[in-house]
């Protein structure tokens, strides 16, 4: 019958067994990265503001895992998760933390701006709310192409109220952009509590304001942001126009290092005890026969080893000098 | 009474103090108090480096925790001020003035005139800028000229403990938008502050070391520098006078051209890239009134014209310090002998 | 016998899942949920129930609904039943923030529930709420237990109900209810249990059909929305029958029978059925093996082992639903809602059955 709608989605259904290792590589680097600089930072040996990412790898890698090099992200100040999820090399990214000329930056940028166009990597960004009109940007060229790409930018709860973000909403919307705006609700912007700054019951909500649709997702667990942005980022490139998926998840750090973290209440230790993604992945994954435990735990050891590779290599690499400081600008004085 | 305390604890004790006088001045700000809606402590931050910290217990209702929309809020304190309101918002890092600037300088700027001189409006935005803590492009600016360049606007950027209580007091008081840039590597110097209230009138320059050789026009945190410079060139032969403009808009034309005119010769530091800064603002103004007095030709220290670099290695060699002041000098005293 | 105070229950996280992006399902906002609340409360003060206990959320429902009591809430609205927020110590944003809420109300002594939400909200309060009427609002498109009803209407009905005004073996019915023993659980079903081969919970709501192998239903309408349409369109079951369907599904392709069932808002998909039977009480039917997920009422909740079965029983002692219909015919026969002059009938009034 011509009006019955046979559901399928572009890609397949399931993840291969190579892809959930790949999953698994993804989030485990991050975590290893970011613990790892968390205690670096300790040592003093990290200069300027770190926002670290832990505990939201199920969000960028889940959505990540639909991107191809073609494709591009926007990122925010905790950009480090996005990176690596979209297959930045973790070893420069660490040694533009440090500051060093072998950075993705050369020492330019750091923690807060740490870029790789090569990957689709648009950067960090200093600016809350900034990513999200590049995003439109990045979606209209693909759009005016008809190459099929999409472009994904990442947004934290705080960035959800400002204008630019919502802006972006509307235009990505009016123009049927293939855009996926992730907010990523960790709770907090800052100190300041999302339930108290979104004056709306989800972040989700307010996609019906703008004309598209706005979904859920559990941002622990892995498979359910991995399946909700497989329909995301087939509707973009399908051209059916952007959707807004908020994630839900905790920042198991401050909102920089060095935050006392004085205005939280003990969510922390629930969501690393209860609802962990890398735990959680582990369980769902071994249980059901899908992997076994010690094709994991190599993995494990790689990611620690990779890490400490980054940080020996970060630490003994040259710094920049006076020959760096006014290259790529295009006139002197 | 003086004592000794720091920048933050100047800005702080100002806060108090017109908060106590005049319950129409208010504060608000992105986690200005801090921990809004949240399970734990209340006033958690004071403001990214606490500097508002403790006027949401002391003064209830009046310290507003904002969403991350300067746009709104920054807009909503010039709009609350035009009500007989005075505000002091933060705009957390004056590299953050692009998500707000029509409310300021096409909205908060423009009113007294533009209304024919019937609107008052009496805001603070206070802005964190400058260079040295390794934040980076975003977090780094001097963007100060870029406020002095409007008309309407007041531009006030306190080098001491001492200016920044007494300035930030005026600035309250003062019926016209102020930005007041608070340098976030000044805000751990300390000096001597009198406990009770005072204001200092803008358009006054201080004179902080007077010389007769050469004048060397300052601002902001560029008035440290410039002071170490002089006490080197001191060591050298060289009787330097330093300037520290104290407010760029308005901006005290009389005292820097009656020391050139002393000394002949001028070199302005600047924390600022090169173009069209108040460098260069000084040197023209120095050039078209008081050329005859000039023996040299001026000198500018800036940054360079480059975003602020991240890494420890280059933000170092971006930001002018004494050496390059003491050098500029050199070449003033060489160049006209 | 009766109680002069009701339970309401309402769901914060209801209506945000991933139909709305892979159908057309509807968003119901939690500032909906929380006028219906209010509807409620009014309702309930009408048939003069005394006192409302209110779940509390951090959703903003129960926020809005402190907020509608004026600026002292402790005064509360003299229209109003006092009402009484039911807070937990932590929210922990799951299905057991529901069962712990119903625990405190049936511990203060409510003669009804209303719920707000969908089939899961609905699963989770039949599971605690024992023997106390229950009456399931529906907050969206997607729900076949919950009814879509007026709020109003629905708070005269659970407050007469409570209040033991009308005759219970009339407007209550106990309906059968699915129970579903994995190894290390129990649950329950109201509409239905499937047995998908997807590899985890996923995005929860269940809108794929591709990977179901087996469906059972308590009962199966031929007008509803979900999976119980499939059986519904095929071998309806009514409620009440005293029996469930248990169906095997295998690719359209390869199938004896397809259905073209509505499984989800705006999804109407090609089902292929092999087979299918009645599900008896006292003959459990064994689901699985090869592992898979188990959705109860279309969320997927059950993540099985690769060995791992699960043992689907149909029983009877599922909750005391709330018929509103039959309350409010039964009130307007008793003439509960009606205040008449005695011995007078004007033009039109008809006399009343117990007055000759
Ligand atoms: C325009 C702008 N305003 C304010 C800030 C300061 N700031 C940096 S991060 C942040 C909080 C962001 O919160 P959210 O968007 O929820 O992201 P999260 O830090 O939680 O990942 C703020 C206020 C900024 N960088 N840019
Ligand atoms: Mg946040």
């Amino acid at each position: 019958m011509s009006d019955t709608l046979e559901h399928r989605s572009a890609e397949p259904a399931e993840l291969s067994a190579d892809q959930l290792l790949d999953a698994y590589r993804r989030m485990r680097t991050i975590r290893a990265f970011e613990d790892r600089v968390h205690e670096e930072f300790a040592t003093g040996d990290i200069p300027g503001f770190v926002h670290l990412y832990a505990g939201e790898e199920a969000s960028a890698v889940g959505i990540c895992m639909h991107l191809d090099d073609g494709d591009t992200i926007a990122s925010t100040h905790r950009g480090h998760g996005h990176c690596i999820a979209k297959g930045v090399d973790p070893k420069p990214m660490m040694a533009e933390i440090f500051g060093r000329r072998t950075g993705t930056c050369h020492g330019k940028g750091g923690s807060m701006h740490i870029a790789d166009l090569s990957k689709g990597m648009l950067g960090a960004n200093g600016i809350v709310g900034a990513g999200a009109p590049l995003a439109c940007g990045r979606a209209l060229a693909a759009k005016l192409a008809g190459n099929g790409e999409v472009c994904v930018v990442f947004f934290g709860d705080g960035a959800s109220n400002q204008g630019t973000t919502l802006e972006a909403l509307n235009l990505a919307s009016v123009w049927q952009l293939p855009v996926i705006f992730v907010a990523e609700n960790n709770g907090y912007a800052e100190t300041t509590a999302s339930s108290w700054s979104v004056a709306a019951d989800n972040i989700a909500d307010r996609a019906d304001g703008f004309g598209m649709p706005g979904v859920i997702v559990d941002g622990f667990d892995f498979f359910a942001v991995w399946e909700v942005a497989r329909e995301a980022v087939t509707r973009a490139r399908r051209g059916d126009g952007p959707t807004l998926m908020e994630v839900k998840l905790t920042r198991y750090y401050g909102h920089f290092e060095g935050d006392q973290q004085t205005y939280r209440g003990d969510e922390v230790e629930r969501a690393r005890r209860d609802f962990d993604c890398l735990k959680w992945f582990r369980t769902r994954v071994t249980t059901n026969g899908m992997l076994d435990a010690a094709a994991l735990d190599t993995i494990d050891a790689e990611a620690a080893a990779l890490i400490d590779d980054a940080v020996a290599e970060a630490r003994s690499a040259p710094l920049p000098g006076r020959e760096d400081l006014e290259t790529d600008v295009y006139a002197t004085y | 009474m003086a004592r000794k305390i720091s920048y933050r604890q100047a800005i702080n004790e100002a806060l108090v103090q017109e908060m106590e006088r005049d319950e129409n001045v208010i504060v608000l700000g992105e986690d200005n108090a801090g921990g809004e809606g949240a399970p734990g402590e209340r006033d958690a931050w004071g403001g990214v480096l606490g500097v508002t910290k403790g006027l949401y217990e002391r003064f209830p209702g009046r310290v507003l925790d904002t969403p991350i929309s300067e746009s709104a809020f920054v807009g909503a304190a010039i709009g609350a001020a035009t009500a007989g309101k005075r505000p002091v918002v933060e705009l957390m890092f004056i590299d953050f003035m692009g998500v707000c600037f029509d409310q300021i300088y096409n909205q908060a700027a423009k009113f007294r005139y533009m209304f024919g001189g019937n609107a008052i409006t009496p805001v603070v935005i206070r802005t964190m800028y400058g260079a040295g803590l390794r934040a980076a492009a975003q977090h780094s600016q001097a963007l100060y000229s870029v406020f002095t360049h409007i008309p309407g606007l007041k531009v006030v950027l306190p080098a001491t403990p001492y200016d920044a209580k007494g300035l930030l007091i005026q600035a309250i008081r003062d019926n016209d938008p102020v930005i007041f840039c608070e340098h976030k590597a000044l805000y751990d110097t300390v000096g001597d502050v009198p406990v009770e209230s005072y204001a200092i009138p803008f358009g006054e320059a201080s004179i902080v070391r007077s010389g007769g050789d050469v004048s060397i026009v300052a601002l902001g945190r560029m008035v440290a520098v410039a002071s170490e410079a002089a006490t080197e060139l001191a060591g050298a032969g060289v009787d330097a006078e330093v300037i520290d403009l104290r407010t760029t808009s308005p901006m005290d034309t009389d005292t820097v051209l009656e020391s050139v005119e002393k000394t002949g010769r001028l070199v302005v530091v600047d924390e600022a890239p090169p173009r069209c800064n108040i460098a260069t603002d000084v040197a023209a103004l120095v050039a078209s009134q008081g050329f005859e007095h000039l023996q040299a030709p001026v000198q500018m220290v800036t940054a360079p014209h480059t975003p602020v670099p991240f890494s420890a290695a280059l933000e170092d060699l971006y930001i002018p310090d004494p050496s390059r002041v003491v050098a500029a000098v050199k070449l003033a005293m060489e160049k006209g002998s | 016998m009766g109680s002069s105070a009701v339970g309401i229950v309402a769901n914060p996280l209801a209506g945000r899942d991933v139909r709305r992006l892979v159908a057309q399902a509807s968003v119901f906002p939690n500032s909906e949920k929380a006028k219906m609340i209010q509807r409620l409360l009014a309702a309930l003060g009408a048939v003069g129930v005394t006192d409302a206990f209110v779940s509390t959320d951090v959703g903003g429902i129960s926020a809005a609904v402190l907020r509608s009591l004026g600026p002292d809430p402790a005064a509360g609205r003299p229209e109003w039943p006092t009402v009484h927020f039911v807070e937990l110590e932590r929210y922990s944003s799951t299905a057991a923030d529901t069962a712990e809420l119903v625990g405190a109300m049936m511990g203060a002594g409510v003669g009804a529930i209303v719920c707000l939400g969908g089939d899961g909200t609905a699963r989770a309060v039949a599971a605690s709420c024992g023997d106390t009427p229950l009456l399931a609002l529906s907050t969206g498109t997607n729900n076949v237990f919950p009814e879509v009803r007026e709020a109003t209407v629905a708070g005269l009905a659970a407050g007469l109900v409570a209040q033991g005004a009308v005759d219970a073996t009339t407007v209550l019915e106990r309906d059968a209810r699915l129970e579903v023993i994995a190894h290390s659980r129990v649950e329950t079903a109201l509409v239905d249990v499937c047995l998908t081969r997807a590899a985890s919970r996923g995005a929860r709501a269940l809108w794929d059909v591709g990977g179901l192998t087996e469906l059972a239903c308590v009962f199966a309408r031929p007008d509803a929305i979900g999976l119980s349409s499939i059986p519904g369109l095929l071998c309806p079951v009514p409620r009440g029958a005293g029996h469930g369907v248990v169906l095997r599904l295998v690719p359209p392709r390869s199938a004896p029978a397809v259905v073209r069932a509505p499984i989800a808002p705006g999804l109407v998909v090609e089902v292929g059925v092999a087979s299918w039977e009645h599900l008896h009480r006292g003959r459990p039917h064994m689901m699985g093996t090869g592992g898979g997920v188990v959705a109860l009422d279309g969320e997927r909740e059950i993540e099985l082992d690769a060995s791992e079965r699960v043992q689907v029983r149909f029983c009877t002692d599922g909750p005391v639903r709330i018929d509103p219909s039959a309350t409010l015919a039964e009130a307007a026969q008793r003439r509960l809602l009606c205040t008449l002059p005695a011995g007078a009938y004007g033009p039109g009034l008809p006399p009343s059955n117990d007055t000759p």
